[in-house]
């Protein structure tokens, strides 16, 4: 079997997001829900109620009060956070395994799905057109799940990934991914969305986030809120490892933001305050 | 080794022997670091953006936060730790300011912070003697207080003194 087919059989291999992650998703993407729908699904999922409890008592959340109503914890945590917390901890693997090809420790790739999800989310503020909030947040945390199953692939040529890149071999650090083992992280990924059965909404932010140009017209506002919101989380210091900041801005992004250099300032401070708030909940 | 890890928008000095400055992770950030040879005090902030008119209200939470109130802090704290009357004779180091592959100037944070920070040290009368700036890297900064020495890792790479 060649090593492209060998990768894209291991994302049929990654177990399945959970029912009630799933089922949150399209919830909150419908935007037409309220806390108790919220409570309904996450109630049937003893492991995720466990995690969303843990969560709101952390003493990082600041309530300096005990809860135990799911529903209060739903309504101080947000559903989109509840969204992140569901499939960060139904798929382990994938986002908390360290990352030997990125030089990437375990729960890195995590954060920057968390900062690129936030800021995905903050930059649908300055979209055009209309960009659902809650569908560019869950885009964002989803958008790199390719890297962990490229990884393993990638650890033993590290230091050649890096030389094409010095060497202006690659165009930049996907190019690499691509020269080195025959696929990039972006095209694993969608590998791993169309067997978790994600909709296009999800599946076309994490094919293209790195090319947002090529994702179907009527998916490309939501997918350059991803190219940029992954741009931003690399920016503030939240990349995972070797791959740093190389990679392309598309400046195609004018079409659909309009972004000043004053705008990014705000943004890069808006996105550091949540994400310094909200990563700790997950880390303690 | 007693390290003291500083985060986006904080500085700090030391002047405890076994003590190592360290922050994790610039991407267009940059690490400001000093150091007083006679004393031995050693500082560093991470500076996240240009000019604290961004957010004023943030500048006065974490001044270190911004290059135009950042960097008189940290030149301060020394002076003040050092007795020194102003900055004059500081070593200075730069690290950070990585850059997307781009040439859209709208998100070339890295080089603005650059920008800012050479002349808020200009203006106290300082010049980096040493700099690992711009490209597409990640960076971790340690600032070895007992000898000045400054490290750099990035992931992929290893590890450089400045």
């Amino acid at each position: 079997m060649s090593t492209v087919n060998e990768i894209l059989e291991k994302a049929r291999l990654v177990p399945m997001l959970s029912q009630s992650a799933l089922a949150l998703m399209k919830l909150v993407e419908s935007g037409d829900h309220s806390i108790q729908d919220i409570v309904r699904i996450v109630e049937h999922d003893p492991a995720l109620t466990a995690n969303v409890l843990k969560v709101v008592n952390a003493p990082a959340f600041g309530l300096g009060q005990s809860v135990t109503s799911l529903a209060r914890a739903v309504s101080f945590i947000g559903d989109k956070l509840v969204v992140g917390i569901a499939i960060g901890s139904c798929s382990p693997t994938v986002f908390h395994s360290d990352l030997e090809g990125y030089e990437s420790l375990a729960g890195e790739l995590w954060l920057h799905s968390l900062r690129t999800a936030i800021a995905s989310r903050e930059l649908t503020k300055y979209a055009r057109t209309e960009i659902s909030p809650e569908l560019a947040f869950t885009a964002g945390i989803l958008h790199d799940i390719g890297k962990s199953l490229i990884s393993d692939y990638l650890k033993d040529k590290t230091p050649e990934l890096l030389d094409a890149l010095t060497n202006n071999t690659a165009e930049d650090f996907l190019g690499a991914e691509r020269d080195a083992v025959g696929v990039d992280h972006c095209q694993v990924g969608t590998a791993l969305a169309e067997h978790w059965n994600l909709p296009d909404e999800l599946t076309a932010p994490i094919h293209f986030h790195h090319d947002p140009a090529q994702a179907d017209i009527s998916l490309r506002a939501i997918t350059y809120a991803v190219h940029l919101g992954d741009i931003l989380a690399m920016m503030g210091g939240s990349s995972t490892g070797a791959d740093g900041l190389a990679y392309t801005l598309d400046s195609g992004f004018e079409e659909y933001f309009t972004l000043e250099p004053q705008d990014i300032y705000q943004l890069l401070l808006t996105v550091s305050l949540e994400f310094e708030r909200t990563k700790t909940l997950f880390f303690q | 080794m007693n390290t003291i890890v500083l985060g986006v928008g904080e500085y700090g000095i030391s002047r405890t022997p076994g003590t190592e400055i360290k922050t994790f992770a610039l991407g267009s950030c940059i690490a400001v670091l000093l150091y007083d040879l006679k004393t031995k005090i050693g500082g560093m902030a991470h500076i996240a953006l240009p000019h604290s008119s961004i957010n004023p209200d943030r500048a006065q939470i974490l001044p270190g936060y911004f290059s135009d109130t950042g960097v008189p802090a940290l030149i301060n704290s020394i002076c003040s730790a050092s007795g020194k009357a102003n900055g004059k004779g500081l070593l200075v180091k730069l690290a950070g300011g990585a850059n997307m592959m781009t040439t859209h100037t709208a998100f070339n944070i890295g080089e603005r912070n650059l920008t800012a920070i050479r002349n808020d040290l200009d203006g106290k009368g300082l010049v980096a003697m040493a700099e690992d700036v711009g490209g597409a890297i990640s960076r971790t900064v340690t600032l070895d207080v007992d000898t000045g020495k400054v490290m750099i890792h990035s992931p992929g790479r290893g590890a450089w003194e400045l």
